[in-house]
């Protein structure tokens, strides 16, 4: 087993993140990622809003890995977040559906302010288990480390990613009033220009 | 401000998934992170969205595998509050 873990800050409040979170998908760079669902939202009576969702992938893989894996184009992700307003956290748990008999990829993101930057910036922090199963165990490390590879790459690209939609999505909600009356948000541009 | 939108795994749902996606983004934004609403105010879109997904999960066998990842790795709400505490 593999450990990936990374830390980020973006120069945005949490709330704002919260939201953009659920519209991060599709964007420019992001091009892995094919299909978006929500499977299950849920309130509880302290006010957590539970969601699971469904996210399909399509990604090239190395030819000798497709020869271990055959050569399925689409897999699947099962998703559970949980935001807690009162608390000012977003967790989101993922697992792979497919293919997780040869290699599963468990994944933990938290996203909440920061409290080093007094709240207007918020902390994301990300960490997956990548596990491959192969009865050659020479194998088992050769994927493990293609798949921490690939990981990173995707957690960075990721990030960019995320960044530009947070930008885009800023825009829209100051043209539509949104987050006019955001404090925070003024707080962040005061620093920002 | 062209709003670009994920689609469905299943072709068919997406626009049935985007009526609801619009109206959850509007509702989590204007209602929710203001604390003004505890109750997802969404269901008539979502009935027509979830009916056409579970039709489809079961289509295109991905129902099993789903069941099967809930059951081995529920993500349970204990869990995420463990994951906080550390």
């Amino acid at each position: 087993m593999k450990l990936f873990q990374t830390e980020h800050s973006f120069n945005y409040p949490w709330d704002q993140v919260t939201a953009a979170n659920w519209q991060k998908y599709p964007n420019e760079l992001s091009t892995h990622v094919i299909s978006v669902d929500i499977l299950d939202r849920t309130i509880n009576n302290q006010g957590i809003l539970r969601t699971e969702r469904l996210i399909g992938c399509k990604q090239s893989i190395p030819r000798w890995l497709s020869f271990l894996v055959g050569g399925a184009t689409v897999s699947y992700v099962r998703e559970i977040s949980e935001v807690d307003l009162k608390n000012q956290t977003l967790v989101m748990k993922s697992m792979n559906l497919t293919m997780n008999n040869l290699l599963l990829v468990k994944e933990t993101i938290i996203y909440k302010p920061d409290p080093e930057l007094n709240l207007q910036s918020t902390l994301f922090k990300q960490s997956a288990e990548i596990t491959a199963f192969a009865s050659v165990s020479r194998i088992c490390d050769k994927v493990e480390e293609w798949s921490v590879e690939r990981f990173s790459q995707n957690a960075r690209t990721g990030k960019l990613a995320f960044e530009n939609v947070l930008n885009r999505l800023n825009d829209k909600w100051e043209d539509a009033g949104v987050v006019k009356d955001s404090l925070l948000l003024n707080e962040v541009k005061k620093l920002q220009f | 401000m062209g709003n670009i939108m994920s689609v469905s795994f299943a072709p068919e749902c997406t626009p049935a998934k985007q009526e609801y996606d619009d109206c959850f983004n509007k509702w989590y934004t204007e209602k929710f992170l203001k604390g003004k609403s505890i109750q997802n105010e969404c269901t008539e879109f979502w009935d027509n969205y979830i009916t056409c997904i579970n039709a489809n999960l079961a289509k295109e066998g991905i129902k099993p595998m789903l069941d099967k990842a809930r059951e081995d790795e529920p993500f349970s709400h204990e869990e995420i509050k463990k994951d906080l505490k550390e």
